[in-house]
C-alpha cells in the first residue's frame, strides 16, 4: 500500500498554515493527522477561522 | 458572579493616554481589573458605559464574533461623548475620522482586507528577508559608528520597521521622516515629546482635531501618490492600493486614504514598539542575552514573548449588534465593549508566570496581533523584521545594559517605549 504524501493547508484570513506530518500538538492533534480527520469545529489556532477557511497550501 | 460596576478610581485611569507611561502601574490596574471584575462595567463621567473585558477567553470570542460584536458602528477607540460627537461633525456622520480596515466590519472588511492580503501572506512575506537583512544590517553599522551610548528607541527602533514599510508602499527615503512625523501625531496625540506641536493634548477634543489635521496631511501626500501610481503602476503596494477595487469598483476616497494610513502607520509603530521593548528586556537581563548567544534557535520564541510582553494595541472597543450572552454577562444591542489585548496577555488562567518574560514559552498563544478576521494582516512581516533583527544583533552584542531609565508613551491606544537609553560594546 503507497504512503499518501502529507499535505499542508493554509488559514485565508491569516496565513496560518496546518502541516499533517506536524499536526498541532498544542491544540491536541497529534503529529500526522489528515486535514480530513480534524474536527468540523476546529478553529485556526492563530485567528479563530473556521476549519472551512483553509485550504491547500500553495508555497 | 463579581461586582457589576468597577468603581471609578480603578478603571477611570485605562481610558487616560498618561496612565500607560506607567507600565507597572498599567498591569496592576489591569490585573486587579481581571481578578475582581472580570468583564464588568465602567460608568466613567463624559464616556458611556463601557463593559472592560480584561480575561483572554473573552477577549478571543468578542474579537472573534466580528458580525456580533461590530468595528465600524462605533469609536474604535475609547473616547468622550464630546469627542465622538466630534468626529461625527467632521466626517459627515460617522463615528471615526478615518476609515481603515479596523473600522469596517463585513462585508466590506473583507473585500478591502482582499486587496492586500496576498501581498502580506508569509509566502510572499519570506522573499523579502534577503532585502530586510541587508537593511537591519545597516542600522546595525549605524549603532557601531555612533559610538558605545544611543536612545535606541529613537535612534533605531523608530526608524527601522519605518524604512521597511515605506520602501514596501514605494515612498521614497526623503518622505520617511514625515510618515514618522504623523504617525506620532496620529497615535501618540497625548504624549507630551510625540505630540503634535502646538496641540494641547489636556483638551480632549484635541484628540480629534489632530486626527483630522492627520487625516487631511495624508490625504494631501497620497492625492499625488495615488494619481502616478493610477497612471503608471510599479511593483509596490502604493500601486495594490491606488489600483485596488473593491467588488469590482474602484475604493471611495475616504476609505483609500485610509487604507494607506494605516498601512504606514500600523506598518512600522507596532513593530518599533516591539523592537524597542526587546532592546529594554534583554538591557535589563544579561543571562536572557548569554542563552539567546548560546542557543539562536531560541530567537523564534523570543520574538513572540515580545510581541506578548509589549502587545502595542493595547485595546480596542466593539459594540454589541446585537443581545449576546458573554461568560454569564447579559450584553445588550448597542453596548459597547472595551477589549483590553494588553490585559488578555497577561491573564494568570491561560499564560503560566504571565507576568515572567519567557524566551522559550510553549505554547504562547498570545493575542498581541489581535484575533479573529481582524487580526493584524501585516503580522508576518512584523514577525520577519522582528526575527532578522534579533538573529543579526544578538551575535554581535559583547555587552548591553540600560544607560538610564527607559520611558513608555503616553498612549492609551497604541502604546510603545519611547526612550531606551541603552549602553553596548560589540564583538
Amino acid at each position: 500500500m503507497s504512503h499518501q504524501e502529507y499535505k499542508k493547508w493554509q488559514c485565508a484570513t491569516c496565513g496560518e498554515i496546518y502541516d499533517e506530518e506536524l499536526g498541532a500538538p498544542d491544540e491536541g492533534i497529534a503529529p500526522g493527522t489528515r486535514f480530513e480527520d480534524i474536527p468540523d469545529t476546529w478553529m485556526c489556532p492563530n485567528c479563530g477561522a473556521s476549519k472551512s477557511d483553509f485550504a491547500i497550501y500553495v508555497g | 458572579m463579581s461586582n457589576l460596576v468597577i468603581p471609578n478610581e480603578l478603571v477611570a485611569p485605562l481610558f487616560v493616554p498618561s496612565t500607560f507611561a506607567n507600565r507597572a502601574s498599567v498591569e496592576g490596574m489591569l490585573a486587579r481589573l481581571r481578578k475582581d471584575y472580570p468583564l464588568s462595567k465602567a460608568e466613567v463621567p463624559g464616556y458611556d458605559p463601557h463593559w472592560i473585558v480584561t480575561k483572554y477567553n473573552d477577549v478571543r470570542e468578542v474579537s472573534r464574533l466580528d458580525d456580533i460584536f461590530h468595528s465600524g458602528d462605533r469609536s474604535k477607540t475609547v473616547v468622550s461623548q464630546v469627542a465622538e460627537q466630534m468626529m461625527r461633525d467632521y466626517s459627515g456622520g460617522q463615528p471615526h475620522i478615518f476609515r481603515t480596515l479596523v473600522h469596517m466590519d463585513k462585508p466590506d472588511h473583507t473585500a478591502y482586507r482582499d486587496v492586500t492580503k496576498d501581498t502580506f501572506m508569509p509566502q510572499n512575506i519570506a522573499k523579502l528577508e534577503g532585502s530586510i537583512r541587508e537593511t537591519v544590517r545597516r542600522y546595525i553599522e549605524k549603532m557601531e559608528k555612533f559610538g558605545n551610548e544611543m536612545d535606541f528607541a529613537t535612534e533605531i527602533s523608530m526608524l527601522l520597521p519605518l524604512e521597511v514599510i515605506c520602501t514596501l508602499i514605494g515612498l521614497p527615503k526623503e518622505d520617511h521622516p514625515m510618515m514618522l512625523r504623523l504617525t506620532q501625531w496620529f497615535l501618540s496625540y497625548a504624549d507630551p515629546d510625540l505630540c503634535r506641536p502646538g496641540s494641547n493634548i489636556t483638551d480632549p477634543e484635541q484628540q480629534i482635531k489632530t486626527w483630522q489635521i492627520v487625516y487631511d496631511e495624508f490625504k494631501n501626500y497620497y492625492g499625488a501618490v495615488i494619481k502616478d501610481r493610477q497612471g503608471c503602476p510599479r511593483h509596490d503596494i502604493a500601486s495594490i492600493i491606488a489600483n485596488g477595487k473593491v467588488n469590482g469598483c474602484p475604493m471611495d476616497e475616504r476609505s483609500m486614504i485610509s487604507y494607506f494610513v494605516i498601512a504606514s502607520t500600523a506598518g512600522h509603530d507596532t513593530t518599533a514598539a516591539t523592537i524597542a521593548n526587546g532592546m529594554w528586556t534583554l538591557a535589563k537581563d544579561p543571562e536572557l542575552l548569554t542563552r539567546l548567544q548560546a542557543d539562536p534557535s531560541l530567537i523564534p520564541g523570543f520574538v513572540e514573548e515580545c510581541i506578548r510582553w509589549t502587545c502595542p494595541a493595547v485595546a480596542f472597543v466593539r459594540s454589541a449588534a446585537q443581545d449576546y450572552e458573554l461568560s454569564g454577562r447579559q450584553i445588550k444591542k448597542g453596548d459597547l465593549l472595551y477589549i483590553s489585548y494588553l490585559s488578555a496577555n497577561r491573564d494568570e488562567e491561560i499564560f503560566e508566570d504571565a507576568h515572567v518574560f519567557k524566551a522559550d514559552r510553549k505554547p504562547n498563544r498570545h493575542i498581541g496581533f489581535s484575533y479573529g478576521s481582524h487580526i493584524c494582516v501585516g503580522q508576518h512581516l512584523a514577525r520577519l523584521e522582528l526575527r532578522v533583527f534579533w538573529e543579526e544583533i544578538i551575535p554581535r552584542l559583547k555587552t548591553l545594559s540600560m544607560a538610564g531609565e527607559g520611558k513608555w508613551q503616553d498612549s492609551e491606544f497604541v502604546c510603545g517605549p519611547k526612550y531606551v537609553p541603552i549602553r553596548y560594546e560589540f564583538n
